[in-house]
């Protein structure tokens, strides 16, 4: 188990939003999360990723204890995180923005002796990455001007960039049309080769086409776990979420 | 009652009286903050304007009634004016553009001043009825105090009904707290503004007015001002009313007695008082935290 | 001609009229030219705070100050001080400075930010007032010894005169500036800026977001302290007034003339600004006034400043004339 958490739960101000969570992903699987809106999917990753600390209970991350440790810790442990509202550097260019990620991968975090435009080999693995996520062409465009699509595709290359073991990714493809999806999943495949997944979708395609694994979330709560055939066979889920989805 | 207890109460009174004035300006200002998320640094200069225009009605018509009743009224308009003409158009660049414009604001009425009236303190005399001490309870009062902390009273009770007994105040009460929230529900929030803007202004044109006689109409009357409003508004909570009512009150008090008995370092203690509050609690006595 | 051939001559050129103005310009233009130097490098300071890092700071005087009153100090209680330890001092007090306020500060950001830094500038400048005994009160401290600057063995340059402390002057601010356009180019300088645009996805690249505002707090309020030192021993005088909040918003008018988005734009809003001050002053007392109605025109309509009206031309002139294959780097 490359991440496991114990009777997770949190509230906001008494609002009651995850309810004694025990969520367990094995290592090199691609494990959904879905469930309703507000059933605390993204508070989940805000725990688990360290945002915020939960109201009680343990999050285990490669086994050891990781409650409550903030975010640069997690991710120095080995933990990515891609966001719901594109979190990138709007007005740096495409390639700046790998930069970053480069440099944080690297550790290379108070350098003061170097100019970072002449360290060639950061140049270089900077454009080698712009190649992966085709996004060349849109080299020197700041990231604010960037197509929704292509956006959304720098923000989960940030969230790879510093090689997580275990990465999360918070509705990527959410508003974007067929083929933008389509793309999307294509390069999160390719990303994510050989890592551990934990995705938070609503597009039921996307999450029964790139899923070993599904938690479904209804009120803070896990309803069921499964493979996508078990989940999709099961009838408390199917009540409570899947029957709105067209299967 | 002895000397020592007399000059205490007295103390006292002065205390409360600055507490009260310091309240008036401070409520508008966090009032702006809490709609707007500004800190308006030109406040402070509202306030001193008042104090001038006040000079200027005496001048003219020899009535600190008159002054009383026009003075804030036209220095509320200039900020209306400001805020409409020049702060709405910053809005988009962000909280540091208005934080700067602000900035510009109070240096061009602070310099401003000066070309109109000049650079020496303006004396203004205490209306005749407001002359001379009053005795109540064996101690003698000035009276021109006791009006000072009655008027203050007086507004804010008008203010505090305005505010939890009416619609309006409900609204303007919903939108300092939450602006976005209540604009999605259809109020006109431009409006609102305005109207929190000007008031805001007002009562700090109030506060100018009345304490022009006790300390004169001068360029360097904001800086006093100005630099206490903005502890009571930190201290106190942005955005809440009642925090700034509990620590203007609070300040008053420890600016009375501390130039009493530590003379020298008396400014500091209002400092001292602040990092106390902020090191338990960064947010203010009453804020929320952001 | 090669972009690069152009920029050695262009750098020569600069560099010969630097060392000839003295001779050019006469004693009253040679101490208005130090008088710059120092208020852009204490731009260029307060600058990596704001356009660099998204910090906007209302109380940057107090590091001016302290650099100041650090070398005054320093001076007047060490009669046989050599120039360089003294200037260290005035740095070493504004850099203590700013690591007791940094575990505060670095937690902040916004609004708080802003507004604490202009309390305890306020304070530091109560405290100037009221502690006589050490700061002069409101006479400051003057007439400490400038001490020659002295290589041992090899050169002694008296301070006294205004032509060699224009080169002293014009040595270290310049260095100053350099080093801190140098930072900004290293990677160091990209996390910065990260900082600035994104801290929370700066978090989750790894990078400890405190821990890097600290270090530019630090370097800030270093060089701060470089440009308020220099002024004491300009001068030879330092009072209060350079703690005043006036101070504070100087660099901030300088910035924002000037143009905030760019490492140079302090510098050439340092020199609108004094000539600005200059010709102004010819008329009327009232420099703030025009000063205060110029920061509100560049909010209101050129919020770049002028650096920014500069991009917004090249821009469209690249465009225009752009010939094929030109790569001229983002800024």
């Amino acid at each position: 188990m490359i991440l496991e958490t114990r009777d997770l739960s949190h509230d906001f101000d008494g609002l009651q939003v995850l309810a004694r969570v025990n969520l367990s992903v094995r290592r090199g699987e691609r494990h959904a999360v879905i469930g309703p809106n507000g059933a605390g999917k993204t508070t989940l990753f805000n725990v688990i990723t360290g945002t915020y600390a939960p109201r009680s209970g343990r999050v285990f991350f490669k086994e050891e204890d990781v409650t409550g440790a903030p975010p640069h810790a997690l991710v120095r442990l080995g933990m990515g995180r891609s966001f719901q509202i594109t979190s990138t550097f709007p007005r740096l260019t495409a390639f700046q923005n790998v930069r970053m990620g480069i440099l944080g991968r690297r550790g290379v975090r108070f350098s003061l002796l170097h100019m970072v435009d002449a360290m060639r080999d950061v140049t270089e693995e900077a454009e080698e990455v712009l190649r992966r996520i085709n996004l060349t062409a849109e080299r020197d465009l700041p990231a604010r001007l960037l197509s929704y699509g292509k956006h959304r595709a720098l923000e989960i290359s940030l969230a790879m960039s510093t090689e997580p073991e275990l990465v999360l990714l918070d509705e990527p493809t959410a508003g974007m049309s067929r083929d933008e999806t389509r793309n999307a999943v294509d390069l999160i495949r390719r990303l994510t080769e050989g890592r551990t997944v934990i995705i938070v979708e609503h597009d039921m395609d996307v999450v029964f086409s790139l899923a070993d694994r599904i938690t479904v979330l209804h009120h803070g709560e896990i309803l069921a776990t499964g493979s996508p055939s078990e989940i999709k066979a099961n009838q408390a889920v199917r009540d409570a979420y899947l029957g709105e989805v067209a299967d | 009652m002895d000397p020592t207890t007399a000059m205490y109460v007295a103390q006292g009174v002065h205390g409360l009286a600055y507490g009260m004035l310091l309240f008036l300006v401070a409520s508008g200002l966090t009032m702006v903050f809490g709609m707007m998320g500004i800190l308006n640094i030109a406040h402070a200069s509202f306030f001193m304007l008042s104090a001038y225009f006040s000079y200027q009605v005496l001048a003219v018509f020899g009535s600190f009634w008159l002054a009383l009743l026009v003075a804030p009224v036209v220095a509320a308009a200039f900020g209306v004016l400001c805020e409409r003409l020049l702060l709405r158009r910053v809005h988009a660049f962000g909280h540091m553009g208005e934080l700067i414009l602000t900035v510009g604001i109070s240096l061009v009425i602070l310099e401003g001043v000066k070309v109109f009236w000049g650079t020496e303190s303006l004396p203004i005399h205490v209306p005749t009825i407001l002359e001379g001490r009053l005795a109540l309870g064996g101690l003698d009062y000035p009276v021109y105090r006791l009006f000072v902390i009655g008027l203050a009273l007086v507004v804010l009770g008008l203010l505090a009904a305005l505010l939890y007994t009416t619609r309006l105040g409900t609204v303007v009460r919903a939108a300092v707290s939450d602006a976005g929230m209540v604009n999605a529900l259809g109020v006109n929030v431009p409006l609102v503004f305005m109207l929190v803007f000007g008031t805001g202004t007002w009562l700090a044109g109030v506060a100018g007015v009345v304490i022009a006689p006790i300390l004169t109409v001068y360029p360097g009357l904001a800086d006093q001002m100005g630099m206490d409003a903005f502890v009571v508004v930190v201290t106190g909570g942005l955005g809440s009313l009642w925090g700034a009512f509990l620590v203007s009150i609070i300040l008053g008090e420890l600016n009375s007695y501390g130039v009493q008995f530590v003379s020298q370092l008396a400014p500091v203690l209002m400092f001292v008082f602040m990092a106390i509050v902020l090191a338990f609690r960064p947010m203010g006595l009453f804020g929320e935290r952001e | 001609m090669t972009s690069t051939a152009r920029r050695w001559i262009g750098g020569s050129v600069a560099l010969a009229a630097l060392l000839a103005y003295p001779y050019l310009f006469g004693i009253y233009f040679t101490n208005v030219f130090v008088t710059f130097g120092i208020f852009a490098l204490y731009a260029v300071s307060f600058n990596l705070l704001l356009g660099f890092t998204g910090l906007l700071s209302f109380g940057h005087a107090m590091f001016f100050g302290a650099g100041g009153y650090g070398t005054a100090l320093a001076l007047t209680h060490f009669k046989s001080l050599p120039l360089l330890p003294a200037l260290v001092i005035g740095v070493a007090a504004a850099v203590a400075l700013a690591l007791l306020l940094s575990p505060l500060m670095v937690r902040l950001s916004g609004t708080a930010f802003s507004m604490l830094h202009l309390a305890f500038a306020q304070l530091m400048y109560v405290l100037a007032l009221k502690l006589r005994a050490i700061t002069g009160g409101e006479d400051g401290i003057g007439g400490f010894p400038v001490p020659p600057f002295r290589i041992p063995g090899l050169v002694s340059v008296n301070m006294k005169d205004p032509s060699s402390f224009y080169y002293f002057a014009a040595a270290v601010l310049g260095l100053s500036v350099f080093v801190l356009w140098f930072v900004t180019k290293t990677p160091f300088g990209s996390v910065m800026v990260g900082v600035r645009d994104n801290p929370k996805r700066v978090a989750y690249l790894g990078f400890r977001v405190p821990h890097t505002k600290a270090v530019v707090y630090l370097l800030s309020a270093g060089f701060a302290g470089v440009a308020g030192s220099v002024y004491a021993l300009f001068q030879n005088l330092i009072s209060a007034d350079a703690l005043h909040v006036a101070n504070s918003f100087t660099p901030v008018t300088m910035t924002m003339i000037g143009g905030v988005g760019s490492f140079f734009g302090p510098i050439l809003g340092a020199a609108i600004f004094g000539l600005i001050s200059e010709l102004t002053s010819r008329y009327t007392e009232r420099v703030d006034l025009v000063v205060g109605l110029i920061l509100i025109l560049v909010i209101m309509y050129a919020p770049l400043g002028f650096m920014g009206f500069v991009d917004a031309v090249r821009a469209r002139a690249r465009t225009r004339f752009a010939p094929r294959g030109a790569t001229e780097p983002a800024r």
